[in-house]
């Protein structure tokens, strides 16, 4: 009774981890030089329902698109998305770390380098 | 010697090339481009609207005159623009575009004792090749501007770098040195020392040629 108890409460614990975490495809991403060139990966990211939020590192290359609780997309619709903006996916990764998170990690880290 | 190669070359290329279409920038799908490039001899408005990501559908009107004011030119076309190649390297990105059109022009030519007036079709292709990274840049184009008895073809190059990286929504600054020319218009090489401002959605460009005259561009994505 007690291991069932235990074993409840830390699943408990575990699910409600991921409910609240955040998830993140970070691309990496070609050709991504010029800002008035790339906006248009931002605006067609934000017209999506499912996104929360978007961040485009011209210098480390990185689109990281921050999904609403509960929404998925899939790679193949990122690639495309960019792939349709003029660039070329060269990988991709889920983060649990929201948007702000990614943004202030990639500055500080072009911080250090300065 | 170069430069008579390269008013060769280019056209050639312009020819093998053409598609119906015209070219130079475009915004990304579904968006309109509006451009502007002003200065005492040529002043050209256009606005374009990409229907994918590699075409775009505008309207452009044109002034151009020559340097001694003997001659000026107006023209209304509707131009299309064609993104013929991409190539996307990590840490930089080349482009070679179609551009061309096809509309009015009216023309006054001040001649000895007469003036003379005529309207005529002129049709404009060319071709455009960038290369940029976020430190450098450089573009060539060349575009013919016929129509019958008429040749007034452009041709340009421009090469620039940014003073320093910058976020992505920050404004960076660039300069760009420009030499261009109008054939029948103008018998000198017009270059003109700019000042770019690139943000997300506009970027603007600010100089004075070597006629001591004021230039100024831009464009702006919506």
């Amino acid at each position: 009774m007690k291991k069932l108890l235990l074993t409840t409460i830390v699943m408990s614990a575990l699910l409600a981890n991921v409910a609240f975490a955040a998830q993140t495809i970070k691309a990496n991403v070609n050709g991504m030089v010029c800002a008035f060139c790339a906006q248009g990966i931002e605006k067609k990211m934000r017209a999506l329902a499912q996104t929360q939020d978007v961040y485009v590192n011209l210098k480390q290359r990185i689109v990281a698109v921050e999904l609403k609780e509960g929404q998925s997309l899939s790679d193949d619709k990122v690639k495309a998305i960019i792939k349709d903006a003029g660039y070329d996916v060269t990988s991709i990764e889920m983060s649990e770390h929201p948007v702000a998170h990614i943004k202030a990690e990639l500055e500080s880290k072009a911080g250090a380098k300065k | 010697m170069i430069y008579n190669r390269f008013k060769v070359v280019l056209p050639l290329l312009a020819m093998l090339l053409s598609q119906p279409a015209t070219a130079g920038p475009m915004g990304f799908s579904e968006s309109f481009m509006a451009m502007g490039d002003f200065n005492n001899n040529w002043r050209e408005s256009f606005i374009n609207y990409a229907i994918t990501p590699r075409d775009a559908f505008g309207i452009s009107a044109t002034y151009m005159r020559a340097d001694d004011k003997s001659k000026s030119r107006t023209l209304e076309e509707i131009t299309y623009t064609r993104l013929l190649k991409r190539w996307n390297a990590p840490h930089a990105q080349a482009n070679l575009w179609f551009q061309g059109g096809i509309g009015a022009l009216q023309g006054e030519d001040k001649l000895v004792g007469e003036n003379r007036d005529f309207d005529k079709v002129m049709i404009t292709p060319g071709v455009q090749f960038d290369y940029e990274t976020t430190r450098i840049y450089f573009q060539a184009s060349h575009r013919l501007y016929r129509a019958t008895d008429i040749n007034h073809d452009y041709t340009s190059v421009r090469a620039g770098f940014s003073f320093y990286e910058s976020d992505y929504d920050k404004t960076q600054p660039w300069f760009v040195l420009e030499a261009r020319n109008m054939n029948g218009l103008s018998e000198k090489i017009e270059v003109t020392p700019m000042l770019r401002l690139i943000n997300k959605s506009f970027f603007v460009e600010a100089g004075v040629n070597n006629s001591r005259e004021p230039r100024f561009n831009f464009m702006y994505i919506f």
